[in-house]
This record gives C-alpha cells, sequence and structure tokens, in this order.
C-alpha cells in the first residue's frame, strides 16, 4: 500500500510504506505521521482523552515502512500477566462424554512495528476500548493468577471479531467427566497463541479445552493449537525499554 | 645468593619455633589465598550469581571468600608447624571479654545468620514493619543489619535483632493487594444508589481495580452526621499507588456528579421553652 498527501481514512491492519504524510484513523486512536527530514519522521498518536504520544523515528530508507496488526492483550493498562479470563455471557453446558466448538470474541491490542531490513521492532501499541480492559483474579487472593477479564460474546465464526476491539478465538471442548458440565469461563497463558489479520479483522490460535478427572479433582486442561489460515500473521510484541540512564561519559 | 638469604632467614627465630622464613611462607600462602579468593569469588559472581536469588547470591559468595581466606590460613598454621594452643587458650578468655562487651554486635549476628536461614523476606521484597515507621524496599540482608529503602527513597537501617524480633508486614508476596477509603453520605440520601455511582466511576476511571473481586461497599458506621461507607477494591500489588491514594477522590467526585451530598459534622440544639 502507499500514501497520499495526508489523506485520513478508517485504516486497516497491513503494511504501510509512507513516503511523506500520512494519517490513520481508528476508533478513538488517530496516528500521524510527517515526514520532518530527508531521513527522519515523526510520529504522534492521539487517543480519546486527547493524551499525545510523540516520537521520532530516524529511517535509513528515504521510506518509512511500519506494520499495524492485532496483538495479545497483555499490554494496557501495564504489562501485569500473560493469562486471559474469558468469561462467557453464556454458559456452554456439555453432557457426558459429549464435544463441542464455540467461537468466543478476545480482546486484542494494536501494535505497530517498524519494518527495516527483514527486521519488525515494537514502535508503539494501544487500545481501542481501554474502559472494558481490567484485571481480574482468577483463584484465592493469596495464590490466584492475575489475569486479564474480559465478558465474552460467543459467536457463530472467525467473521464476526468486531474490527479494532477483538479476535474471534475457536475453543473445542471436550468433556471427558461421568456427569454434565456447564462451562462459564475459560483461563488461559495467551502467550502460546499467535494472532493473525486480514483487513480490519482478526482471529487467534484456537484452545482445545478438556474437562477430565485427576485423582478426586476435576480440572480443565487447556492447549493452544495453531491454526492454519491464509490471513497474515502478526508479529509478537516485546515491550522495548526506554533507557532513562547513560553509561556513556559527557564532556 | 636467595638460597643463603632464605637459609639466614631459617635461623632467625621469632618465637617458640616460628622463623623468619616460616612467616615469609605463610605470607605467602595467606595472600596466594585471597588472590585466589577474590578470582573465585568473581568467577562466581559473573558465572553462577545471575542464576541464584540476590541474596543467596550474597551469601554464596561470602561464605566462598571468606572460606578460601580461613582455609590457606589453616594451611599457613599447619605447614609452619606453630603450636597454636596456647594463643588459642588466651583467645578463649579473650573471647569471653569480647563477648560480654559485644553482646549487641552478636546477636545481630547471630540474628542475621537465622534471617538467611529463615528467609522471612527476600530481597526486593516490598515490607513494612507495623508499629515503626519502616516501610519500603528491601535492599540486603547483611551480616549485622538489614536495609530497607522507603518510599520516599531514603534509605533506613535496621539491626538485624530488632528486624528478626518484628513482625514483619509482606507486601509483594500475593498477587493481588486490597485497598479502602471510607466516604460519608447524608442520611436523607440513598445509599443503593451511592454505592452503585461510585461502583460505576471506579469501573470507568480506575483501570487498575480488579473486575473479579468485585468492589465491595460495606455500611461501616451510622456516624452522628453521615452514613459512612467503607469501600474495599482489589488490585495488583504492585499498584497501590493507582489506587489507594486515588480511591477517595473519585469516589468523592462520583457522589459530587450524581448530587450526593457528603455532609460536614453538625449538631442541632433544642431550646426548652420557659
Amino acid at each position: 500500500m502507499s500514501d497520499k498527501n495526508s489523506e485520513s481514512v478508517l485504516s486497516n491492519y497491513g503494511i504501510y510504506t509512507i513516503s511523506e504524510n500520512f494519517e490513520f484513523t481508528f476508533p478513538n486512536i488517530e496516528i500521524k505521521i510527517e515526514r520532518i527530514g530527508k531521513h527522519v519522521f515523526s510520529y504522534i498518536r492521539k487517543d480519546a482523552e486527547n493524551k499525545i504520544i510523540k516520537k521520532i523515528i530516524p529511517s535509513i530508507s528515504s521510506d518509512l515502512t511500519l506494520e499495524l496488526c492485532p496483538i495479545r492483550p497483555l499490554n494496557h493498562p501495564a504489562p501485569r500477566t500473560s493469562h486471559v479470563y474469558l468469561d462467557f455471557e453464556t454458559p456452554v453446558f456439555l453432557s457426558e462424554g459429549s464435544a463441542a466448538t464455540v467461537y468466543v470474541r478476545c480482546p486484542i491490542e494494536i501494535g505497530v512495528f517498524l519494518v527495516h531490513g527483514g527486521y519488525k521492532d515494537s514502535l508503539d501499541w494501544f487500545i481501542c476500548d481501554p474502559i472494558n480492559s481490567r484485571f481480574c483474579l482468577y483463584g484465592p487472593p493469596e495464590s490466584g493468577t492475575l489475569c486479564k477479564y474480559t465478558n465474552s460474546e460467543i459467536v457463530e465464526s472467525y467473521e464476526d471479531s468486531i474490527p479494532f476491539y477483538n479476535a474471534v478465538l475457536k475453543i473445542d471442548i471436550k468433556n471427558q467427566l461421568n456427569k454434565g458440565f456447564t462451562i462459564s469461563k475459560i483461563v488461559f497463558p495467551i502467550t502460546g497463541n499467535s494472532l493473525y489479520y486480514k483487513n480490519s479483522k482478526s482471529i487467534i490460535d484456537s484452545l482445545v479445552a478438556t474437562l477430565r478427572k485427576k485423582l478426586t479433582l476435576e480440572v480443565i486442561d487447556i492447549d493452544a493449537n495453531p491454526i492454519k489460515t491464509d490471513w497474515a500473521k502478526s508479529p509478537a510484541y516485546e515491550v522495548s525499554e526506554s533507557i532513562r540512564h547513560m553509561d556513556m561519559g559527557v564532556d | 645468593m636467595v638460597f643463603e638469604f632464605l637459609q639466614s632467614l631459617s635461623e632467625i627465630e621469632i618465637t617458640g619455633g616460628l622463623t623468619a622464613l616460616s612467616l615469609l611462607t605463610g605470607g605467602i600462602i595467606v595472600g596466594v589465598g585471597i588472590i585466589l579468593a577474590r578470582t573465585v569469588r568473581l568467577l562466581f559472581s559473573k558465572y553462577y550469581a545471575p542464576k541464584l536469588p540476590q541474596d543467596t547470591a550474597k551469601n554464596f559468595s561470602k561464605l566462598i571468600y571468606f572460606g578460601i581466606i580461613i582455609l590457606s590460613f589453616l594451611v599457613f598454621t599447619s605447614t609452619t608447624g606453630v603450636d597454636f594452643s596456647g594463643l588459642l587458650v588466651a583467645g578463649g578468655i579473650f573471647g569471653i571479654v569480647i563477648g560480654f562487651a559485644t553482646q549487641s554486635v552478636v546477636s545481630n549476628l547471630i540474628s542475621g545468620i537465622f534471617l538467611m536461614i529463615e528467609k522471612p523476606v527476600k530481597q526486593g521484597d516490598k515490607i513494612e514493619i507495623p508499629g515503626s515507621d519502616v516501610t519500603g524496599t528491601l535492599l540486603d540482608i547483611s551480616t549485622f543489619s538489614v536495609r530497607v529503602r522507603r518510599f520516599d527513597g531514603t534509605i533506613i537501617r535496621v539491626p538485624n535483632e530488632s528486624f528478626f524480633t518484628s513482625n514483619i508486614r509482606s507486601l509483594s508476596s500475593t498477587p493481588v493487594r486490597r485497598s479502602e477509603a471510607i466516604v460519608g453520605i447524608a442520611y436523607k440520601e440513598d445509599i443503593d444508589g451511592a454505592t452503585s455511582v461510585i461502583e460505576k466511576q471506579i469501573r470507568k476511571s480506575m483501570e487498575f481495580v480488579l473486575t473479579l473481586p468485585k468492589p465491595e461497599f460495606r455500611i461501616k458506621e451510622l456516624a452522628d452526621s453521615s452514613i459512612n461507607i467503607e469501600i474495599l477494591v482489589w488490585h495488583p500489588r504492585d499498584d497501590w499507588d493507582q489506587v489507594g491514594p486515588k480511591l477517595l477522590k473519585v469516589a468523592k467526585n462520583a457522589l459530587d456528579d450524581a448530587g450526593i451530598e457528603i455532609p460536614f459534622p453538625q449538631r442541632v440544639i433544642w431550646q426548652a421553652k420557659e
């Protein structure tokens, strides 16, 4: 894709090559890229509360290549956990020995990556729905697991994600218990699941959830299962720390 | 020439069989021991310490350093053949005298050893000693004292004995913590309405407050001028500063926006008619 000067569109995910100025528009978010020098661009992001993030990006080439794509929902409000708690709006009942496949919505964040020479460096991330990005605790306060919480709706297919807010996750649930069971939540580490995108939609690697008995306990085992798709795979967002101290001396 | 010099040294007797040559040999052995101890400590710090917890690595480092030095001293005494039994007797008596004089030092040393064995808290933990002004991050547990960096940036040193015998509250050993605040509303106001607006505002503006367990509201007191409501919210353990100090402000703003009165203390005086 290439740019037009100061064009403003509701953007899709994808790789953008920017030669002059460009604007991305997402729900509650505006991103403006401006050329400020021969090999220097400025990156400005403004959210709905008018909070502004500004960065200067020196570029080796005359153009700037960025990839905008869905990433795992682990950065807002702060990276504290790798677990996600999906609280089903409508619980699923599985009778003894049965299995079912459900598609649920899973929250996402959006990553901005600088693409150069085969590398993709994490430049920025943002979230279009910050009010619904909250933590919760699974288990007792002294030994539980901190999770990102979401109230998750069951949908029909991979096409039912809400653009820029969530991705669709397929869960294969098997009940190996000797009784029927109602599943109202799934807690899993999302770091094993990759995300994929196409235009403004996104999907995520599926899960296999097996209800079984271990000794006297009834447990649910969750495993990530990579999916085969022709959608583009998102790079993993790695937190790049800001360096606040200088080891080099100054004259 | 050198041989003659060494022979002349071996003929100089300093005390009870201890010659200048054996003293020189001993000095070389101890010197090599110190160099070896430093080298081993350096290698340990570089290659193995990063894989261990900080306090364990520090203690092992000290153990290795002083262990090698003591070992080299023992080698020195055994090679010289000097009888140190008299010195040991004298040292024992001297030790008792010193022990009485330095009770608190020894007490701190022993407490430090027990702290290292029991490990009630570890380096980097946020701790509080109730009843004192010690609240902050534990920097290290050393031989005689514990250093704590308070939240105002200053560093406070607590003797090991005092630390060991105190109640220690760990602020970072659980994944979440709870913060509380009390806010009063007028008697004429609807309690459920007030808690509802506070809950909505907390959900909207406090991003570190947990959705589950939900914020909890308790009627703390039917006080003289107000109904006091206690607000209890959970948050990740490291984000107290994003929740605790802001909770009252959020509650007040929510009540103000909803037009719910926060009363000030008032007294009705009835005057009897004559």
